[in-house]
């Protein structure tokens, strides 16, 4: 069982995997589902299935982040592949991408999905804020006359 | 070299202290292509020969009329005194005519493989499971499962311990395979089309294949799990390509026993020792020693045979959009240096002083007009 390289396994798994969503729409687009791929694009850089060291945010239960890695020395125990923190909702933004950044990039994992992680975390977090009711249209002409 | 070794799980689920080296087998080369190419072949070796009857279209003493009675010249049914005569008869496009092209029994309904390559797909299948991420990539659901391959002692299945369900299912539950079990149990569906009357009433995907040795394990167990959904159990002296790999596609989730996982060694031989029990069979190496793409650009052997970068940081850039220096006022800097200190000073738009002549003094004038 000589641990099998990701080169090899994105070979076998490009045209054919579980996370693999395939749709004829926009020239055959490729999705992929899976948690560790940062912007849910079906390519051998994105896929975290097939990579040794990978990447994913997902947003917490409770609001906030949580912030998946893989482990690269436990390929073969998927039970505890994976260190999972939570970021919570209560940090600042800018903290929270600083810290995604501080325990993945700057300990040189994976430095090329900075900017993708950070984006990911943006976007999660903005989702979680409450929606702005609109303002009550502001009536003009008749309509406004026969209200005053 | 120490081969890897994989941890024996025991009954409960706990990692037991024991290990086992891991059979020369998980080293054969993963080649799809190979599997798909047996897989199909193999997929076709049950089938059943089917054909429309012979005589279907083809009972009635139809014969064509001719010319000359303004209708198509096909063959029609001949008589009177009911609404079948005079239609046509025979050809595919009509109604009651037999097909086109029918079917016959003795289509080639099997294909041969070669047995070295069928040997070589297993090889290949069994490597594959031992791959966390190809068995996830195949859609098992075994991000609890404590290792893969997943080795269970068979003192769990000593003295006919599974022999019920209930035990079987307790045990796959204990070792971490329980997620893909209820996986398998929720994707049960009824089948699309005829298969429905033809006792292939639902479709469902495939679970857990549990590998046991019978002469250590006994047979009991194939009772115990063959009620599971999608599980399937298998001998290790028997093993399927269709079950290693279904669909074609490498990565099945495989529960060994220990046994059966001590029995690789023994069935498959390795790449320089043949096997014991199978004729004239040596396990099949890989070509390529290191299939890692960023070791072998970053392996020293590669990177001294390299040239040196170009340029390094300041590269010259060629095809570049040809800026305008009158409106660009770094691409100017470039043209003239002395535009910075000449923008700076505005020199551009001071007044220049005395820029009107002086008027010349009435005396010159006067001297001018002298005559």
């Amino acid at each position: 069982m000589a641990t099998l390289s990701s080169d090899l396994i994105w070979e076998v798994t490009r045209g054919n995997s579980s996370t693999l969503v395939k749709r004829k729409q926009a020239g055959g687009v490729q999705f992929s589902k899976d948690p560790l791929n940062l912007r849910n694009q079906y390519s051998r850089k994105y896929e975290g299935l097939v990579a040794d060291k990978a990447i994913g945010i997902l947003p917490a239960e409770n609001g906030g982040i949580t912030l998946i890695t893989k482990k690269a020395d436990k390929q073969h125990t998927p039970a505890s592949a994976l260190q999972k923190s939570t970021i919570s909702s209560k940090r600042s933004t800018r903290k929270t991408y600083s810290s995604i950044v501080k325990s993945t990039t700057k300990k040189g994992y994976r430095p090329d999905l900075r900017k993708d992680a950070v984006a990911r975390a943006s976007a999660i977090r903005k989702s979680q804020q409450p929606v702005k009711e609109d303002k009550p249209a502001k009536l003009r002409g008749k309509k406004a006359q026969a209200d005053s | 070299m120490s081969r890897p070794t994989v941890t024996i799980i025991g009954a409960d689920g706990a990692a037991s202290k024991d290990t086992q080296p891991i059979p020369n087998v998980f080293k054969s080369p993963i080649r799809p292509d190979i599997v798909h190419t047996v897989h199909t072949g193999m997929n076709k070796n049950k089938r059943q020969p089917y054909a429309v009857s012979e005589k279907a279209g083809h009972q009635t003493s139809a014969e064509s009329w001719g010319t000359g009675r303004a209708v198509a010249r096909i063959p029609r049914v001949s008589g009177g005194g009911t609404h079948r005569a005079g239609q046509a008869a025979f050809g595919n496009m009509c109604r009651s005519g037999r097909m086109f092209a029918p079917t016959k029994v003795w289509r080639k309904w099997h294909q041969k493989i070669n047995l070295n390559q069928k040997r070589f797909a297993t090889a290949s299948a069994l490597a594959a499971s031992s791959s966390a991420a190809l068995l996830l990539a195949r859609g098992h659901n075994v991000s609890s499962v404590p290792e893969v391959p997943l080795v269970v002692s068979s003192t769990a299945f000593a003295d006919a311990a599974i022999a019920k369900t209930s035990a079987a299912l307790a045990l796959l539950k204990a070792v971490g395979a329980g997620a893909d079990i209820e996986k398998v149990k929720r994707t049960r569906k009824l089948r699309a089309g005829k298969g429905k009357l033809r006792g292939r009433r639902h479709k469902q995907r495939r679970g857990p294949l549990v590998i046991y040795n019978p002469d250590e394990d006994g047979k009991e167990l194939v009772r115990a799990f063959r009620n599971l959904p999608g599980v399937e159990t298998s001998s290790v002296y028997s093993l399927n390509l269709l079950q290693l790999a279904p669909g074609g596609h490498l990565g099945r989730f495989i529960v060994w026993t220990s046994s059966a996982f001590a029995a690789l060694d023994k069935i498959y031989g390795s790449t320089t020792e043949p096997s014991a029990l199978k004729k004239d069979f040596l396990l099949p190496s890989s070509i390529m020693k290191q299939p890692d793409l960023n070791k072998l650009i970053n392996s020293s052997e590669v990177q001294n045979v390299l040239r040196p970068v170009r340029g390094g940081a300041i590269t010259k850039r060629t095809v570049v959009q040809k800026k305008n220096p009158l409106k660009n006022f770094q691409v100017q800097l470039r043209l003239n240096p002395y535009a910075k200190a000449f923008k700076k000073e505005g020199l551009g738009h001071k007044k220049e002083k005395n820029s009107k002549p002086e008027a010349v003094s009435k005396d010159v004038v006067a001297l001018l007009h002298e005559n």
